[in-house]
């Protein structure tokens, strides 16, 4: 660095900026971050029975954790929340692998088709939910329509049966477009000359895209499917919203599990235990899953 | 013959795109068209095209819920998360990226970890912080409450941007008699730009988008946001579709006007984002 951009870099006011950023951002993880994560946990061990914010809670020791084990809830739920982030990720994986490999050749139209496909991403689940309902409505939707002109019966989605498929597929339209954008920004970034190599050696489509394409993926994909899949494990809304975990809880996951603990049967503390257990749960997973996934750490 | 091949390839690709893209837009047009139909036809037109497409479900909005009120508290709620989480982001991200300092390590994984939290896990510690610093019920404390997932995001997404950026460029700059702050504002914030865009467009998604917060945060009718409001009447009114639709529909409307403007930016964004870890 030369003296006159050192001399700079001491004087200049940015620098006091800068210096009160980081002050800011360490301020700002201990408020927003550390304290309602401890708060959480602590809340775990407490005895606390409304939303009343008055007197001192009483101490419950492991008492939360133990009404949580007691019932097959927490099992079904966690169960459940694996079924739907595994279902839900694999198919957006190969979806998006698909959408993302088609979005990449130059095609008449392409920058339409791109953001049209982007769309889905842009819909709130209140939105998702209220219109698939619609769309299913046995009487007047467009699906059963559909369904009647080829003489077949409506599909009931709300059954135990279906309603995590139901679940699985709605998560699928509207979180596919964030995977197939990422996959797409990798699979732009594969230099030209490695498939002019290849071609070159007689590689065909198919041998290009399992020895280029597929190899320089392979980082990118797992850190996405790692990080959607404890995106999704947590995600609350599309199945509140949906079915809001049933019917007979076939899809409560360990989220709305947690809801309504807290706020249907106000026993905050089992509410935050649940949280606290499914939290420990995603910590063990991703301390794992980084020292065998091929991430490239830095 | 193999002309023919070509054809016939030519033609599955077509299929593909065209079965990829009604997937993806149909119900949105579904919803849009829904918006517009009558009452007295709404059960039995399933047209395309509404038969006599008409405003009264769009102008019914007020009578249904506190629609305008609700409407105007999810765009401050919206507005100020974006505003917010851009500024302080991205000189927070600059910082962190330019900066050697102990614990910064630490720091960027903190901010990582906090995509790993159960919702409600600092939801109702939160919400118990507000009621107690007398901010229950506010659309203040929705606004902090959002932050608290948007500013992690964007500082993780921005560092990555900075961190990929050689300080060669910022020091070239000043030799060429740039400050440190005109080499930041006139080299580096244009150069980060997809990047600020995108975390733009997923905090305003986010904050907008959002159900489970405002749920738990907000209260009374006044402050409830769109999503709060819709989900709400939608339990009760469930045979009024064109009132309910059109309500979605003007949900929709600024994210997909917003998203048609900035969208260029987006896969770049992405691409340079800390999507790689």
């Amino acid at each position: 660095m030369s003296a006159t951009a050192q001399q700079k870099m001491k004087k200049s006011g940015l620098d006091h900026l800068l210096t009160a950023m980081i002050l800011l951002a360490v301020l700002m993880t201990f408020l927003l971050i550390l304290v309602p994560l401890l708060s959480g946990i602590a809340l775990s061990f407490l005895k606390i029975d409304s939303f009343a914010l008055d007197g001192l809670p009483s101490f419950a020791g492991l008492g939360n954790f133990e009404s949580l084990f007691s019932t097959g809830a927490f099992n079904n739920a966690l169960k459940n929340g694996i079924i739907f982030s595994a279902a839900s990720v694999v198919i957006q994986l190969v979806l998006a692998t698909l959408v993302a490999l088609i979005l990449n050749q130059t095609f008449p139209g392409r920058a339409f088709v791109r953001t049209a496909l982007i769309f889905p991403m842009l819909i709130p689940p209140v939105v998702v939910s209220l219109l698939f309902r619609w769309m299913n409505n046995q009487s007047f939707g467009i699906f059963p329509k559909w369904l009647q002109s080829f003489g077949m019966e409506p599909i009931a989605w709300n059954t135990p049966e279906l309603a995590m498929t139901q679940v699985v597929l709605l998560g699928v339209w509207m979180w596919t477009p964030f995977m197939t954008v990422s996959i797409l920004a990798e699979l732009q970034s594969i230099p030209s000359s490695l498939y002019e190599a290849a071609r070159v050696d007689g590689a065909g489509p198919f041998s290009q895209f399992f020895h280029v394409t597929l190899p320089h993926l392979l980082s990118v994909m797992s850190i996405i499917v790692l990080l959607r899949m404890i995106w999704t494990f947590n995600n609350f809304e599309l199945i509140w919203l949906t079915t809001g975990g049933g019917p007979l809880n076939s899809t409560e996951t360990l989220p709305v599990l947690s809801y309504r603990q807290s706020f249907t049967l106000y026993e905050l503390g089992t509410g935050a235990a649940t949280a606290t257990v499914s939290f420990g749960i995603l910590l063990a997973v991703v301390l794992i899953a980084t020292r065998f996934l091929p991430v490239n750490k830095d | 013959m193999k002309q023919a091949l070509k054809a016939i390839q030519k033609i599955s690709f077509w299929v593909v795109v065209l079965a990829l893209l009604a997937y993806s837009i149909f119900p949105i047009y579904w919803m849009v068209v829904t918006s517009f139909r009558s009452t007295a036809t709404i059960t039995s037109d399933s047209g395309l095209w509404p038969q006599d497409p008409t405003f009264e479900n769009f102008l019914g909005l007020n009578r249904l819920f506190n629609y305008s009120e609700q409407y105007m508290n999810s765009l401050i709620v919206a507005t100020s998360v974006t505003v917010i989480t851009m500024l302080i982001c991205t000189l927070v991200a600059y910082a962190i990226a330019r900066r050697n300092f102990k614990g910064r390590k630490t720091l960027t994984i903190a901010l990582l970890f906090s995509y790993m939290f159960p919702p409600l896990l600092t939801l109702i510690p939160l919400y118990v912080y507000m009621v107690k610093a007398g901010l229950g019920d506010t659309l203040i404390a929705l606004i902090i409450v959002e932050l608290t997932v948007t500013m992690p995001l964007g500082i993780w997404m921005l560092w990555g941007f900075f961190k990929s950026m050689p300080f060669q460029l910022e020091e070239a700059a000043m030799i060429d008699g740039c400050s440190r702050l005109g080499a930041f504002v006139r080299i580096m914030l244009p150069l980060a730009k997809p990047g600020m865009i995108t975390v733009a467009i997923f905090s305003f998604l986010i904050s907008w988008n959002g159900y489970l917060a405002p749920t738990v945060m907000i209260e009374s009718d006044s402050n409830k946001t769109l999503q709060m409001g819709l989900t709400a009447v939608s339990a009760n009114m469930t045979s009024q579709w064109g009132l309910l639709m059109a309500a979605c529909t003007m949900i929709v409307a600024p994210l997909v006007v917003g998203f048609l403007l900035l969208n260029r930016y987006f896969i770049q964004g992405l691409a340079g984002a800390g999507v790689k870890g």
